[in-house]
């Protein structure tokens, strides 16, 4: 049983090293070149931490729904529909103001938005992970359209919203030419603070974690399951709606079509990697962040973005495994 | 099976333990909760490995590693959490693992299984979902897998436990056939009146050690009881109360569906008084558990009404019921009644997570609920390490000490008991009413709900009988009748 586990990440280690001789460039050499990319200097330090922020946040989102037992795949779509309700608030109203109103719209679009899903699931036993894959796309194509059209900046020849201006933007928390980070680190994780204290020292995440553990046992406990569903997965969505306030007051400044690369699956996998700690996502999310940007310096060496999809995809496996292989474990003793 | 040794941690299940069973045998295997009848079991199986000793089968020296190369070698077991697939059907549940061809053969197999069913006595619907079995039928269909797989020795652990007299006597016939064609049958068990009828032989462990090796027809009830508890252990008859406190809990035509949408309980009227402890008894599946989660607010009334200190229940959810004083003792701990890989201290707030010493306000109050914890594991003498230590770490019988010892915790008003002696030995057994009827004198009442009459009868203040979906009450001076009590338990409507 013991060699299994050694096995897998023996060969997935071959495997991405040899995915990378083949691309022509030599494995160490690439490795340095993905950690100098992230880490290397200031400036690369800034973009890891900027591609962490949307990770972390969203990777709370979806570590929440699997505590309630639900796999919440529709973060992306509430990413989106937060992240363009957030732009169209803070451009009609600028200042202090409009950074809060901003992020509430953000969470009560993402709110909304899972609405459906967390209802079906919980009152007509539809399964969220279909669900919430449809309205994905529902909220791709319907953002998309809405920038290209009502909230289109007419200045602009691509589809995107005005730029915000700068007293609507989230303050840096270090600025200086080198090394700029933004408030929105800083509030994703706080946001992951108080979520990790309300779990392990409130009721309703003990209720939370019991529905996600045995329903049935809940259900005897005098817990309303379907109703823990529901919120779950509004909280969830509203968590999701406010990383993409973030991520447009934040950074972006701005809607435009094609807003996320992805930024919602990968944070699947930041949830998921964390395993029972809810703390562990800050980690998880920052080693994501670290793939993320040290592959565009990879992409300078000729070696493909989607190297780093298949590390991701490695890690995800081996991490599942290992989860499993004690879960089996416990089993047989 | 020679000098088993085996620890956990500082705990010492076994010590150099002895055990031999004739080919042919039913042989019980019997002791207190965690005596070690499991722990030897599993090494049998090969579920667990021994720190010393040997094992022989047939005279042939054998080291198992996992349970695969022991069912190779013709041992199976039925473990008291059923192995059952509950998104298969019977069919499938049965073949599980043996199919022999790509192809799912369903004509084939059912024509088989059905020989073989047929063989034991037993009768299924096959391509029922093993999700609608009754926990008898998923016993009956755990010993078939065994006979499918081959096996020729056959470890039953409590098998009885959740079966009516009428389907354990069932089940004894077809281990007689069984054992008449050679096979073997190692029995592990409490039920001391069910191995003095049934059995061949017996073994008593206690704290590890093997102190008896018998003949059964060399010992008797008294012997028997001795050896396990280790000491005179003579069954008491608890003096009932006779003092009747006011009507606490009333129940008016109260109908409930089960999952099919049938009705599962009919018409069923109870007046239930302060300080009294009711048993219900009656074979397993005649609307007990419907009835039981209609009064704890899971499931709601077809038909009805229920009565709190005559107030209707109506609207009442089971929060708040929970916060009137009602608690239940669930029928199967493991899926209703804990989080396996939770801490003892967190079960042990389970259901009661909202009230005052587990949590004040919104918030859990740490220490309050250690303390409480503390106090449910101590009811009935939890054995265990310490209150961090994941539930499923603990042995089946003191899992159950700890259900049910939340379940008296915090003062109740209502304890509505499933079964509650499941996987409790007679000494813990005898604490556990022990501590209902001490709550009971504190104002609270009880409900038992149980399929083993003697232990009813032994225990409680007056019966009842569920069948069929209805609730015979008997006429005064009979509730305790066990004539009486029989004769309704097969009357059918």
């Amino acid at each position: 049983m013991n060699w299994r586990l050694p096995l897998l990440i023996f060969a997935c280690t071959a495997l991405i090293a040899g995915a990378i001789l083949l691309t022509g460039t030599s494995s160490l050499e690439a490795v340095s070149t993905l950690v100098k990319g992230s880490l290397g200097s200031p400036s690369a330090i800034a973009g890891t931490l900027r591609e962490t922020t949307p990770l972390l946040i969203l990777g709370i989102a979806v570590f929440l729904a699997l505590q309630a037992g639900l796999f919440n795949i529709g973060v992306e779509g509430q990413y989106l529909v937060g992240a363009l309700g957030c732009a169209a608030i803070a451009l009609k109203i600028p200042g202090v103001l409009g950074l809060i109103l901003g992020c509430i719209t953000g969470a009560v679009a993402g709110a909304l938005w899972a609405i459906p899903p967390g209802w079906i699931k919980a009152y007509r036993g539809g399964h969220e992970v279909i669900t919430t894959i449809m309205l994905n796309s529902i909220a791709g194509f319907l953002t998309t359209a809405l920038v290209a059209g009502p909230f289109k900046d007419p200045a602009q020849q691509s589809p995107t919203t005005a730029i915000l201006q700068g007293s609507s933007r989230l303050p840096w928390l270090y600025n200086s030419p080198e090394l700029q980070v933004s408030t929105g680190i800083l509030l994703g994780l706080l946001l992951l603070a108080a979520f990790a204290y309300w779990l392990r020292n409130y009721v309703a995440g003990y209720e939370l974690r019991a529905t996600g553990k045995n329903p049935r046992a809940a259900r005897l406990a005098g817990i309303d399951d379907k109703r823990v569903i529901l919120r779950a997965m509004v909280t969830s969505g509203a968590i999701a709606g406010f990383a993409g306030a973030v991520q447009v007051l934040g950074y972006e400044g701005r809607f435009y079509a094609d807003f996320s690369p992805g930024y919602g699956f990968t944070s699947l996998g930041v949830g998921l990697l964390a395993g029972s700690n809810p703390l562990a996502i800050a980690g998880s999310a920052l080693f994501f962040g670290i793939l993320g940007k040290g592959s565009s310096s990879l992409q300078l060496l000729g070696v493909p973005k989607g190297i780093s999809s298949l590390v991701l995809g490695c890690s995800i496996a081996v991490a599942a495994a290992i989860r499993y292989r004690r879960l089996a474990d416990r089993e047989e003793s | 099976m020679s000098g088993i040794q085996k620890s956990f941690g500082k705990l010492r299940a076994l010590a150099r333990v002895d055990f031999t069973v004739e080919q042919g045998s039913i042989h019980a295997l019997v002791g207190e909760n965690g005596a070690g009848k499991t722990t030897l079991m599993r090494i049998l199986y090969g579920a667990q490995s021994p720190d010393s000793g040997s094992i022989r089968v047939f005279g042939d020296p054998h080291c198992f590693r996992n349970p695969a190369e022991a069912i190779q070698a013709g041992i199976g077991m039925v473990t008291q959490h059923y192995s059952i697939i509950l998104e298969l059907d019977c069919l499938q549940n049965l073949a599980l693992g043996t199919e022999v061809a790509w192809r799912f053969n369903r004509q084939a197999l059912e024509s088989k299984a059905s020989e073989l069913a047929k063989r034991m006595g037993f009768e299924f619907d096959w391509s029922q979902s093993a999700q609608d079995l009754t926990p008898a039928s998923a016993q009956k269909l755990e010993v078939l897998k065994l006979l499918w797989r081959g096996s020729r020795i056959m470890i039953l652990d409590e098998p009885t436990a959740m079966l009516s007299p009428a389907d354990s006597e069932a089940l004894f016939t077809s281990l007689k056939t069984l054992t008449a064609e050679g096979s073997t049958v190692i029995l592990v068990t409490h039920r001391l009146p069910e191995v003095l009828a049934h059995c061949d032989q017996v073994s008593v462990l206690r704290s590890g050690e093997m102190v008896l090796e018998s003949a059964v027809a060399a010992t008797n009830m008294e012997d028997l009881a001795d050896a396990i508890v280790g000491r005179a252990f003579t069954p008491t008859t608890t003096p009932n109360s006779r003092a009747q406190g006011d009507v606490m809990l009333s129940l008016r035509d109260v109908s409930v569906r089960g999952y099919r949408g049938d009705l599962a309980a009919r018409g069923v009227n109870l007046e239930l008084h302060a300080g009294e402890i009711l048993g219900i008894a009656g074979v397993d599946g005649n609307g007990q558990r419907e009835l039981v989660q209609a009064i704890l607010g899971i499931t709601p009334l077809a038909v009805g009404d229920i009565l709190w200190h005559g107030r209707s229940l109506y609207g009442c959810g089971g929060q708040e019921r929970i916060r009137l004083g009602f608690r239940s003792i669930p029928e199967d701990r493991l899926a209703d009644g804990a989080i396996d890989s939770w801490s003892l201290e967190e079960n042990a707030a389970l259901g009661l997570q909202r009230l005052t010493p587990m949590a004040s306000a919104a918030r859990i109050d740490q220490p309050g609920r250690r303390q409480a914890a503390q106090a449910s594991a101590k009811r009935l003498s939890t054995r265990m390490e310490s209150l961090s230590q994941p539930f499923e770490s603990l042995s089946g019988g003191n899992q159950q000490r700890l259900i049910v010892g939340r379940a008296l915790a915090l003062n109740p008003n209502l304890i509505l008991a499933f079964q509650p002696s499941r996987g409790l030995d007679l000494e813990a057994t005898a604490r556990l009413y022990e501590e209902i009827r001490l709550e009971c004198a504190r104002g609270a009442s009880a409900i038992v709900v149980g399929f083993d009459l003697d232990e009813l009868l032994q225990f409680a203040d007056r019966l009842a009988v569920m069948s069929f979906g209805a609730l015979h009450l008997p006429e005064d001076g009979y509730c305790r009748d066990r004539a009486t009590l029989g004769r309704l338990m097969v009357a059918s409507q």
